[in-house]
């Protein structure tokens, strides 16, 4: 009899479904790795569980008893606790403060802090977790604040452990450390979820996994049954026919380097974004950048177009150090930047179609003179623009709130791609979009590489990055771990290995 | 179709909300025993009863208009400068300063650099907390309230000591010279040329705002700083601009008020202008026309209250409660109409 059993559980927010007919099944003493890249709706589904979403429907079985789950609290009283990616702590309170919050302890209000303290002690000297019950939070570094974390819910008893990303934030000895923790806990009889999109950490600490993509199961399996090749395939969900590439132009890989980086490494809090990372990108090429979400790709193209500074190493465009030039002048001397979050980084909602499309432009002719704008070449800028990328749009004093994913993309492409700039940066350009969007995406990047401009396509579609780039290079923990040119014999399992930082 | 079920909505939210005002208005002059009759005779014959008593509102405007329009430029560059009070204070001694102390020139270029004084201050007391904000990411909320107190006890301690009038024991500055004042527009009423600084400092901000790449840039920055500063803008300075102009409209407002009605520096020349400012620019949808027609809309509802209260005995309060209302009402349209449309 499984610990934990749901069934065909769905969940949509508006258009987008998170989960389709998931079902997951834990028992009891095993560790489950849920696995899948970022937005395969791992998170979601695990906040189901935990009270914190409600399924638009499906089951959940505990103990083969259905539940309803409607609120942490309960989750909690079913024995299932939580440690999200983004730690829960009151910074300002103390260890053991942290760890009864919301609990009323024998005494209440009046708690015995002390007794509380050596329950804390005892539960913590069992599982190895070493910890100071009377530390305040804010003075503790991160991989002591999961200890914390996890001590909370085996406080609460949890029998069931759902860990979200618990390695992210980790050095690898403190990664090593968890596990270790881990799999006491598993003696104990313990369940434990981890989430995870890292290949190498479900095979050295899961006996099962359970792989999403897009919000659906793709497989689940005992880890001894799936080698890593099969769960990177399964995890990215590259079908074996399609990516077809075209091999019809001329690259220029002799010429000078368009864009050079050069021991680019960028501290995060903890850890290292980027590590001493290294690489040349040629006129007219397309160069893609394979990895899974969250390896540094988001911070290397921020690095390239000057919107973050490296802590060190050198940032060489056409020859030129730019290290230290801001977006704007990097833009200006030609490069150009597709943001992967449209929203946040590429567009101002709030602003019309025609002041989108000059977002960067907006200063210089013909779009204003000594400073003042002329408003009649912009819109007859955006009406051209319209025409020619085929722009879904009432008109062009539309708010770009109200077009479709595909025609806002259009909307950055547009803008970026006016100035015909030498390099472009383009990161996840497809994703979220239809086929049809996809299709003009592809086409027009393939248009900038024949026209000279070196791009680097970030994806995390392996089938986009086979059918679009010249060369592939993997990232993997901020490093490049590979750099393979692209042709019909391209060995897919070793870029999956590397993606994985298995090879 | 679309378009036309929203102006639809918006029309009649709108509606609903005056037909509320109305209501609540009239429940409060019922509850103070007032004939409601009487008390709404007084209230629209304080407004529109006689060319001085509209020119009376126009006067009440003035400040709340200058005040209102640097608030919706901090606003909409997402920079909540709530200093608006102590800005104007600091215009207000600016302008005093500039009145009493420089030598003597011209009329027209004393006033001119008057008000410039007081432009200047507003803004030098706005922009402290707009660099704070944009260097260290110190809330300007709290920064530019403790700044309205400053400011207003540096006045309470200027008209005490170096800037008091030794000959008179009122903590007061010393009168300016009767000929250092704003024009007036229309003898014999109090009407100055300080309305026509606001009417055209309204033109200059739409122009500003909606005409220029400053102002692209501005409005850009406040809507979505993110990707503003992803295309290259640069977000620190533009709030940094923001803020400056922000205070010196509101400083403005302080110089107005100095050179146009009070011709001296005191404690209490502004019956908290500064704060109604926000609910100006808030009606106003931080447009600088429509913060013209709130001013004017708010500074009627002021001086229609205070007739009010002066002939049927309606305490003037009922404004401050009308206009509070007001605020909530708007905010919560706003709150509605967004969680229906998502």
């Amino acid at each position: 009899m499984p610990l934990l059993c749901m069934k065909q559980v769905c969940k949509s927010f508006g258009k987008v479904q998170a989960n389709q007919k998931v079902n997951l099944t834990v028992e009891r003493g095993e560790i489950h790795a849920l696995l899948g890249e970022n937005g395969a709706g791992k998170t979601t589904l695990m906040n189901i569980l935990y009270g914190i979403y409600q399924p638009d429907s499906g089951s959940i079985l505990m103990d083969d008893q259905p539940v309803s789950i409607s609120s942490p609290g309960e989750a909690i009283s079913l024995k299932i606790g939580m440690v999200h990616q983004h730690f829960m702590l009151v910074p300002t309170l103390s260890v053991s403060q942290n760890i009864t919050l919301g609990i009323k302890e024998r005494g209440y209000p009046f708690t015995d802090r002390k007794e509380v303290d050596r329950k804390i002690t005892r539960v913590s000297r069992e599982y190895g977790l070493d910890i100071d019950p009377t530390a305040i939070i804010e003075d503790l570094s991160v991989g002591v604040l999961q200890r914390v974390e996890i001590i909370k819910l085996l406080y609460h008893q949890a029998e069931l452990l759902i860990l979200d990303e618990p390695t992210a934030v980790l050095t690898p000895q403190e990664t090593e450390n968890l596990f270790a923790v881990l799999k006491r806990l598993k003696e104990d009889g313990r369940s434990i979820i981890i989430i995870t999109h890292r290949i190498a950490e479900v095979q050295s600490i899961a006996d099962r996994v359970t792989v999403l993509r897009d919000g659906a199961r793709v497989g689940c399996d005992n880890i001894g049954n799936v080698g890593e090749a099969r769960l990177s395939e399964m995890m990215i969900g590259r079908q074996l026919d399609t990516a077809v590439r075209e091999t019809s132009h001329q690259n220029r890989l002799n010429e000078a380097a368009v864009l050079s980086l050069e021991n680019v490494s960028l501290n995060g809090r903890n850890v290292n974004i980027l590590s001493k990372l290294t690489l040349e990108l040629k006129p007219g090429e397309i160069l893609g950048l394979a990895g899974v979400d969250g390896n540094g790709q988001k911070e290397l193209a921020e690095v390239i177009v000057g919107i973050r500074r490296p802590d060190s190493g050198k940032v060489l465009f056409e020859g030129n150090d730019v290290t230290i030039l801001g977006v704007r002048k990097r833009k200006r001397i030609g490069m150009a930047y597709v943001p992967d979050d449209r929203h946040h980084d590429g567009l101002i909602l709030d602003m019309d179609l025609s002041s989108n499309l000059i977002l960067n432009a907006h200063d210089q002719p013909p779009f204003a003179r000594f400073h003042f704008l002329n408003d009649q070449v912009r819109r007859r800028h955006a009406e051209q623009t319209i025409t020619d990328y085929q722009v879904k749009t009432p008109g062009v004093g539309t708010l770009v709130r109200y077009l479709s994913g595909g025609n806002q993309q259009k909307i950055i492409l547009a803008r970026e791609l006016d100035g015909i700039p030498k390099l472009i940066v383009a990161s996840q350009p497809t994703r979220g979009l239809d086929i049809g969007a996809e299709e003009f995406v592809n086409k027009l990047l393939l248009a900038q590489r024949d026209r000279g401009a070196g791009i680097l396509l970030i994806s995390a579609d392996l089938d986009q990055l086979i059918k679009l780039s010249d060369r592939i290079a993997v990232i993997f923990d901020g490093r490049i771990t590979g750099l393979l040119n692209n042709h019909a014999g391209i060995d897919l399992a070793e870029i999956g290995l590397k993606m994985a930082g298995v090879a | 179709m679309r378009n036309q079920v929203k102006i639809l909505g918006e029309l009649g939210s709108m509606i609903l909300i005056a037909a509320i005002t109305a209501l609540v208005g009239t429940i409060l002059v019922l509850a103070v025993g007032a004939d409601t009759g009487k008390a709404f005779g007084a209230f629209f014959s304080g407004i529109l009863g006689s060319f001085y008593s509209f020119t009376e509102v126009l006067v009440r405007a003035t400040p709340l208009i200058l005040a209102g329009l640097g608030v919706a430029v901090a606003f909409q560059a997402r920079f909540f400068n709530i200093g608006a009070e102590g800005q104007l204070y600091m215009g207000a001694i600016g302008a005093t300063w500039a009145g009493l102390y420089l030598p003597a020139m011209p009329l027209y270029l004393h006033l001119g650099i008057a008000m410039m004084a007081g432009f200047l201050l507003g803004g030098i007391w706005a922009v402290i907390p707009g660099f704070l904000k944009s260097q260290y990411r110190i809330p300007e909320v709290i920064n530019t309230i403790m700044f309205n107190y400053i400011a207003i006890n540096i006045v309470g301690i200027l008209v005490r000591t170096v800037m008091a009038n030794k000959t008179s024991p009122l903590p007061m500055s010393p009168r300016l010279s009767d000929d250092l004042h704003l024009p007036f527009l229309a003898d014999p009423t109090r009407l100055h040329a300080g309305l026509l600084v606001a009417l055209v400092s309204a033109v200059l901000v739409y122009l500003f705002l909606y005409k220029t790449t400053w102002g692209f840039e501005l409005r850009a920055v406040g809507n979505n700083p993110r990707a503003s500063s992803c295309s290259g803008i640069s977000v620190k300075k533009t709030i940094v601009i923001s803020s400056l102009i922000s205070g010196g409209l509101a400083g403005l407002a302080g110089g107005s008020e100095i050179l146009g009605v009070h011709g001296r520096l005191m404690e209490g020349i502004s019956p908290e202008f500064g704060y109604i400012a926000i609910i100006v620019a808030l009606l106003g949808r931080n447009h600088p026309f429509g913060v013209v027609l709130a001013g004017v809309g708010i500074a009627a509802l002021q001086i229609g209250a205070t007739t009010m209260q002066r002939r049927a005995g309606v305490p003037a309060s009922i404004s401050l409660i009308i206009m509070g209302l007001l605020v909530v009402l708007i905010l919560g349209r706003q709150y509605w109409i967004k969680s229906r449309s998502t």
